[in-house]
């Protein structure tokens, strides 16, 4: 059979494809906790929301896993599982997958609700934390039950519960009374030293486990460098108050970005020290979630609140819209 | 006996004859007739709407043309909670008689299909009864069949769990979206599918139980069609049109009160053959209750039609959880209401007690529709409100709440509690203070008045006397205000998921709303029927001479006033209340308190009294007694 044109075409799509493929593999993968689309209403018809997931090649293509219409605040792979394990932190509880996408399970029941964020044990595949607005729940049998672990909590809003990927059982909350940290698995907890209250998210530094950043509601940014015994609130060139999301650069933690209620974004290169507005390119200026690729530095993506997610391709020096569009976007999450 | 007092005797007997109790036959025989006259709306219609299938199945009126409707309205499922119940209620009364086809049709939507469980008690109160139910008609099955990942068991033993906790929490410290008139047919929905449909004969009791509950606390608070009181919740057009909620569709079925549903373009033709094709007045949500073979107790039609002699009824709720700004997750809401044969005037405390739609008092009568009712409030809405209830952002809420109740940051919105609001009731006197925060979103209060009023004066002494039919109201303003012609969203306007809230379509009725821009300010309302006082001239007179003393001072507001029942009422804001001399304290209010209805707080137990009758519910060991 003679060679085509037509032949040569498919044949170098399929080389494509296959190379494609590979980078793929190769690749981080963007997890996108979407809450919802404009105009949510519940029990309304509504677009597409939940977990979305898209690999830096795939440009602007986004792809869906799991049940929509969840009102998902958090995602996380559980390190270690090669991405089969997967959880979505919803209203509806905390759903996992345990065959990478393939098919949900909500594991929480009719007491644990309005699920705000989730951070698996990095030492422990049985062991997830979630944060509520009814407090910290805590299983150690890969979600088969749920236990609350609030004791030592000021209040039970809390906006995000993170494990440290450098302490065993250090685990560290935002709450609405202020920061908190645990040393034992989230059985106790202790108010760290920042004084203000309205915590709403903790970062760590990927190396030195001693030092924390905080955004808060009203107070800006504040970082630690003893492990939150003492806080500094860092307002030089910030021009803002509330601060959802406050990230680290994995390969190289003096970078860092933040992200609030109509702050634009904020990139540090100083280890927090100084901030400057990096917003060219952002129609929204909003934003609940940053992330920095693990495998590219100069990649950062930002979740608006409400204008879907932007990623940067030069360290936040110019940003574009990816989508999915009009969605408030909570939490993202990059898989090396 | 004269001629003057034989008339008199005619009318008493006459008006009396009208509130009397008929026989349980006859209030048997006159349900069955609303109920088919619901239905009639509904079980020829060819629309694939889940009610009008049920309808079908029910009445047995070409089952392959609901099956083939049923089977249309499935190919795009949507709406969560508002999907699940009208479909298992239509599944539920066609399984035995629908294709086997159409039967995978339905039990393959429950595995493909995931709807949500939502944020508010109706809500789940929707999700888990109809997810109960569902479980029990497919036992048995894997996680895999399912759309939330569990197995039939694991979702019955949830929403058994969960619907237990629920009922313990409502007869021990009360219902958290409670009195609402809009949200009414939610719970009414669930508990009659429970109560008709469950398998196991205790939750299907617990379900009879639940339904007889919660048609007594409205029947309690009932008149005419209407609910009485303050309320968690309502939509804006229903909170001047009362007839407009969803609840007045459920006391003509269960009270044959009020009329069919009635809009402020005046009330819809009487008869189905008269109406337009396709046109139905009646929200398909009576329609399953209409199917239900759930009947109430008579005492329960008597509590709630029987308005011979006026009656004080109390009342305790809980607040909606509280995730923010406090530390008790459910504080008390205390609810009195004055009932007479002619009017009801109920309160809530005041404060934030629900987010967004709180109706904290009103006066509501029988004469005048559409517009049978008198309230105030401050329009108040903030990041606050909205945060101490939902979990989202701050900042952004008030944004997105928005998107979906536009009225919720209008100034000149009916709806919303507020924390600069207190009142103090006794029987039909009412004292309301505000002492409002400068820098407040909205730095004024608002009072409706109907514009159909028969009288609206407003004298020299300060009152304002107002006269629908034979009710009479006063409200003397602690401050000067303006008043301003108002406009109304026109009832059919409604929303994505069919609540009316539209407030940018204005049309104008002619009612009035009476502004004050005075921070610390309040009112005093006077409510007699002409049974109670005579004639409106006599309202006036000696009213006239009753001046309430305010003190209207940042911090320091406060009203002294002494009612037309010659009750001394010192009122100091927030919550200083003095009557006669005595200090009142709210804490003490029961769960249920009044001549009908008796309940402890903690109880679990529910006491209906009614002349010689008596019945108790025992939700610990889900018994009935009479």
């Amino acid at each position: 059979m003679p060679c085509t044109r037509q032949h040569l075409f498919w044949i170098t799509a399929l080389l494509i494809c296959s190379l494609s493929g590979a980078s793929v593999a190769q690749e981080s993968t963007v997890y996108a906790a979407v809450v919802a689309t404009k105009l949510f209403v519940v029990g309304a018809a509504n677009p597409q929301t939940g977990l979305h997931y898209q690999h830096p090649s795939g440009d602007t293509v986004w792809q869906h896993t799991g049940p929509n219409n969840i009102r998902a605040f958090g995602c996380a792979v559980h390190p270690g599982s090669q991405q089969r394990v997967l959880y979505i932190a919803a209203g509806n509880g905390l759903h996992k997958s345990s065959d990478g996408g393939a098919t949900w399970k909500v594991t929480t029941g009719w007491n644990i609700t309005e699920v705000l964020s989730v951070s698996p044990d990095p030492r422990d595949p049985l062991r997830v934390y979630i944060g509520t607005p009814y407090g910290v729940f805590r299983t150690t049998d890969g979600c088969a039950t749920w236990k609350e672990c609030s004791q030592g909590l000021g209040a039970r809003f809390v906006s995000l519960v993170l494990a440290s990927p450098l302490n065993d059982r250090e685990v560290y909350c935002a709450t609405e009374d202020g920061a908190y940290i645990s040393k034992d698995g989230a059985d106790t907890w202790t108010r760290m030293g920042l004084s203000v209250g309205g915590v709403r998210t903790i970062a760590q530094h990927p190396r030195n486990p001693q030092i924390l950043a905080a955004g808060t509601e009203d107070h800006g940014i504040y970082m630690s460098t003893n492990g939150g015994r003492w806080w500094t609130r860092r307002e030089a060139g910030v021009d803002h108050l509330t601060f959802y999301a406050v990230t680290f650069d994995p390969n190289a933690p003096d970078v860092m970005y933040a992200g609030g209620y109509v702050t634009g974004i904020y990139k540090s290169t100083d280890a927090g020290q100084s901030w400057k507005r990096m917003n060219k390119g952002l129609n929204v200026l909003t934003f609940h979630t940053l992330a920095v690729d693990p495998r590219n530095s100069q990649r950062v993506y930002a979740g608006a609140y409400w204008g879907g997610v932007y990623r940067s391709e030069n360290g936040g020096g110019e940003w574009t819209p990816l989508g999915p569009p009009d969605s408030q976007v909570w939490t993202l999450f990059i898989h090396p | 006996m004269t001629v003057r007092s034989l008339i008199i005797a005619v009318l008493l007997f006459g008006g009396l004859a009208a509130t009397r109790a008929q026989s349980h036959a006859d209030y048997l025989k006159h349900y069955s007739e609303r109920a088919r006259h619901i239905r009639s709306a509904f079980d020829t219609s060819t629309a694939a709407s889940y009610y009008a299938i049920a309808a079908r199945y029910a009445s047995n009126n070409n089952i392959p043309l609901a099956d083939s409707l049923f089977r249309v309205a499935l190919r795009e499922p949507r709406g969560d909670m508002f999907w699940m119940f009208p479909v298992i209620g239509a599944y539920l009364h066609g399984k035995d008689k629908m294709s086997p086809e159409t039967r995978a049709v339905v039990r393959n939507a429950w595995k493909t299909y995931a709807p949500y469980r939502g944020d508010t008690e109706n809500h789940w109160a929707m999700y888990y009864t109809t997810l109960y139910l569902a479980a029990e008609q497919w036992p048995g099955l894997p996680g895999s069949e399912w759309f939330n990942g569990k197995s039939s068991q694991e979702n019955l033993e949830e929403a058994r769990e969960y619907l237990i906790h629920w009922i313990r929490i409502t007869t021990t410290i009360g219902q958290g979206e409670f009195d609402s008139p809009d949200y009414f047919p939610e719970y009414a929905i669930s508990m009659c599918l429970l109560s008709e449909f469950a398998q196991d004969p205790l939750m299907r009791k617990r379900g009879q139980m639940m339904m007889d509950y919660f048609l007594a606390d409205f029947g309690v608070e009932h008149l005419n069609g209407q609910y009485l009181g303050g309320f968690s919740r309502i939509y804006q057009p229903a909170v001047f049109t009362p007839l407009l909620s969803g609840a007045s569709g459920f006391a003509y079925l269960y009270f044959g009160t009020g009329t069919e549903a009635e809009t402020s373009a005046g009330p819809l033709p009487e008869t189905p053959k008269a109406r337009p094709p396709g046109e139905s007045p009646w929200s398909g949500w009576v329609l399953l209750p209409s199917l239900s073979n759930y009947r109430p107790p008579e005492i329960v039609y008597n509590i709630a039609t029987d308005r011979t002699t006026p009656y004080l009824h109390k009342e305790r709720k809980r607040v909606r959880n509280v995730i923010r700004f406090g530390t008790e997750k459910n504080p008390p809401v205390y609810k009195e209401t004055y009932v007479t044969p002619e009017y009801g005037i109920g309160s809530l405390q005041g404060g934030l007690l629900q987010p967004i739609q709180q109706h904290t008092w009103s006066v509501r009568f029988t004469s005048g529709r559409p517009y049978t009712t008198i309230f105030g409030l401050h329009p108040y809405w903030s990041s606050y409100e909205l945060g101490m209830f939902f979990p989202e952002e701050l900042k952004p809420l008030i944004a997105d709440v928005v998107a979906s109740k536009g009225t919720y940051n209008n100034p000149d919105k009916w709806t919303g509690g507020s924390p600069y609001e207190r009142t103090f009731q006794n029987r039909n006197t009412l004292l309301v203070l505000y002492d409002i925060e400068p820098g407040t979103m909205t730095e004024h209060i608002d009072g409706f008045f109907p514009g159909n009023l028969n009288e609206r004066l407003i004298d020299s002494s300060g009152w304002i006397f107002c006269k629908a039919g034979s009710t009479y109201i006063g409200w003397y303003p602690l401050q000067e205000g303006e008043w301003l012609e108002e406009r109304e969203t026109p009832g059919q306007a409604k929303n994505v998921i069919g609540r009316p809230e539209n407030l940018s379509q204005k049309q104008p009725v002619r009612n009035w709303r009476f502004r004050s821009h005075k921070l610390q300010n309040g009112y005093v309302i006077e409510v007699r029927s002409e049974r109670e006082i005579g004639s409106f001239q006599k309202f006036v007179s000696v009213l006239r001479t009753r001046i309430p003393k305010a003190i209207l001072t940042p911090g320091k507001v406060s009203v002294d006033y002494t009612s037309l029942s010659k009750d001394r009422m010192k009122f100091a804001f927030p919550d200083s209340r003095i009557l006669n001399g005595k200090a009142v304290d709210l804490s003490a209010t029961k769960l249920f308190e009044g001549p009908f209805l008796n309940a402890e707080v903690g109880s679990e137990k529910l006491t209906m009294t009614y002349k010689g009758a008596k019945r108790v519910y025992d939700f610990r060991t889900v018994t009935v007694t009479e």
